[in-house]
């Protein structure tokens, strides 16, 4: 039975191994090839798609099967050997070509005549800052770091009683408290892989654009990035205050508030500290899109092409990010 | 005499399936300093978590006064753990609290979760902790931080909380496994001025067979999960010892 699956799974990655070298041959390499730059945006074709997943299939049926090599990380003998080990080149090989093409890769524009002088113009512009706008541009740097650590604040007691619920070792006894570990997690890592960037975006369209929005965005990372930080702390705790506590008869908040929380309150704080320096540069970016702070204000002298306001824009930003860093590495440090 | 504590037939298997009792039955007689002796891994500290329930039996019965507590759960089960003290081998105090609230934290179970939280404890409470301090003699001790004091001195804080529970029964799982020889035996001695002079019953987990014979009013021995060997410390002579911890041991002395 294990068996049988296991051959199934090895064919099917062949297959779509398979496949996806024709789709990509046909629909990227072949007309980058023929037509040169005139080749029209990529179209995929379902027949070169299907031609190749039964090349596939006939190479794991003749026994050269990348799929299975992978699977049991060995390599099959015989000419077998040299067909697997020249797909996988070809793959590769192919892969890269085709980076190469969607990418649009043209080392060339970056010293012709033109760019060279784009990029001096830009250097020139950068270096000779606009001192003018320093007192706005510094305004707008305190309130991207407020909005920090506004966000920071609002996560922390969120994360901190969800932490409890997705820390395993506190969530494993019961079929209920399993469940909702499994939910708790899942909720918190599905959020924290949509970047703040679509947060962002999704607050301005809900609370309009501006600092409060950028705060949202920033409120929903950060908890679930510090739910997942705080739950790996308490997983790290020295369960024997825990069995202490315990034996005493004490109730369950009464054992987790005496024993896990005094052994995770200074690792919290420095992750927290941590979190709201990462945050300021997030909160940079995010600005970008509507989030308010020095970002907002960095976009809209970027696209007035006022180069020398980015240009002292761009300093203040760099200069504020490294000294939080500095300071939360300094802080972190003395809280060991 | 009726027993303290009965244990019938407790077998146990942990969740990944490992047997670590088979069929293990004693009583705890009131008064009695019990002590349990077995080679590392035999058991010992299973059976004991089994008494007081941090651990549930896979089969057999635990009575403890008369109450079948083999599956108790939710408040029967806290009341039952209220009853018990327990100390440990690595002492588990909270090291950043305060000695004296350590102290107190034996009385957690008989707390409200509110009042508990808040660190609302009554004068009489806080009076009780200080005695109990004073009788394991570092009430001076109180107010400084749980990990600024000595191993020996822990385990004395250690004992203090589980006096706090006013319990009918001390469980002591290798309390002096990490204490040099001279701290080893003050700690002992306070187990035993607990069991002579307060009457509280105890059952200690012990290694070194000279704190065996030095203390215990009666022995039971573990191997391999099974009890092998029952009796009074003067019993154990050279074959039993060689039974319960192997041809090729050889006893050392701890002085
Ligand atoms: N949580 C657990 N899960 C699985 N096996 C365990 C667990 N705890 C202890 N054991 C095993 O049970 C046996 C008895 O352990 P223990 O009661 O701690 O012995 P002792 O206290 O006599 O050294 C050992 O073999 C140990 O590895
Ligand atoms: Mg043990």
């Amino acid at each position: 039975m294990t068996r049988t699956l296991h051959v199934a799974f090895a064919s099917a990655i062949d297959v779509l191994l398979g496949s996806y070298l024709g789709t990509v041959v046909w629909c990227v390499v072949v007309p980058a090839v023929v037509l040169g730059p005139a080749a029209p945006p990529i179209m995929m074709n379902v027949w070169a798609s299907v031609l190749g997943g039964v090349v596939g299939l006939c190479f794991s049926l003749v026994g050269a099967s990348i799929g299975r090599s992978a699977l049991e990380q060995r390599w099959p003998s015989g000419w077998q050997r040299n067909a697997v080990v020249h797909a996988s080149w070809l793959l590769l090989v192919v892969t890269i070509a085709a980076g190469w093409i969607i990418t649009r890769i043209d080392p060339l524009q970056l010293f012709s005549q033109q760019g060279l002088e784009g990029a001096s113009r830009i250097f020139t512009a950068l270096f000779t800052p606009e001192t003018a706008i320093i007192g706005q541009a510094i305004g707008a740097m305190v309130e991207t770091i407020y909005l920090a650590f506004m966000a920071t604040v609002f996560a922390v007691p969120f994360s901190f009683l969800l932490s409890f619920f997705s820390a395993r070792n506190l969530m494993r006894d019961t079929a209920i408290r399993r469940s909702v570990y499994v939910v708790v997690r899942f909720i918190t890592n599905f959020s924290r892989s949509i970047e703040p960037l679509i947060w962002a975006i999704v607050f301005s369209v809900w609370v309009g654009i501006g600092p409060f929005a950028g705060m949202l965005a920033l409120v929903v990372h950060t908890i679930a990035s510090l739910t997942k930080q705080y739950a790996e702390q308490i997983e790290d705790v020295d369960h024997g205050p825990m069995e202490a506590i315990e034996a005493t008869g004490a109730r369950r908040v009464q054992v987790i508030w005496f024993s896990v929380v005094p052994q995770c309150v200074i690792p919290f704080l420095s992750f927290t500290i941590y979190r709201w320096d990462i945050n300021v540069r997030m909160a940079t970016v995010i600005g970008l899109v509507g989030g308010g702070g020095i970002g907002n204000m960095l976009i809209q002298y970027q696209g007035l092409a006022q180069w020398n306001e980015v240009g002292m824009i761009v300093i203040i930003i760099a200069t504020v990010v490294w000294l939080m860093d500095v300071i939360s590495a300094r802080v972190r440090e003395a809280l060991k | 005499m009726t027993p303290l504590v009965t244990a019938r037939d407790v077998s146990l298997v942990y969740p990944n399936g490992y047997q670590a009792l088979y069929d293990v039955s004693f009583d705890v007689h009131p008064g009695e300093f019990l002590v349990v002796i077995g080679l590392s891994g035999s058991g010992k500290s299973t059976l004991m978590r089994t008494v007081n329930r941090l651990l549930e039996p896979t089969s057999g019965t635990i009575t403890v006064d008369g109450v079948d507590v083999t599956h108790v759960a939710g408040e029967p089960l806290r009341q039952h753990r209220r009853n018990i003290g327990m100390i440990f081998q690595q002492f588990n105090l909270i090291k950043r609290h305060s000695v004296i609230n350590n102290v107190l934290y034996g009385a957690l179970g008989s707390m409200s979760t509110w009042q508990a939280l808040s660190g609302n404890y009554s004068s009489d409470q806080r009076e009780t902790a200080m005695r109990c301090l004073e009788i394991v003699g570092i009430a001076d001790r109180a107010h400084h931080r749980a990990d600024a004091l000595s191993g020996g001195q822990q385990q004395r804080v250690a004992i203090a909380r589980a006096l706090m529970q006013q319990p009918k029964l001390l469980l002591a799982d290798e309390p002096v496994a990490s204490l040099d020889p001279a701290t080893s035996h003050s700690v002992m001695r306070y187990l035993e001025v607990l069991n002579k002079e307060y009457g509280t019953t105890v059952v200690c987990n012990l290694h070194f067979l000279s704190l065996v014979r030095q203390y215990a009013s009666r022995v039971i021995a573990l191997k391999g999960g099974r009890k092998v060997f029952e009796g009074m410390p003067t019993d154990i002579t050279e074959d039993w010892f060689k039974a319960i911890y192997g041809e090729d041991a050889v006893e050392v002395e701890i002085e």
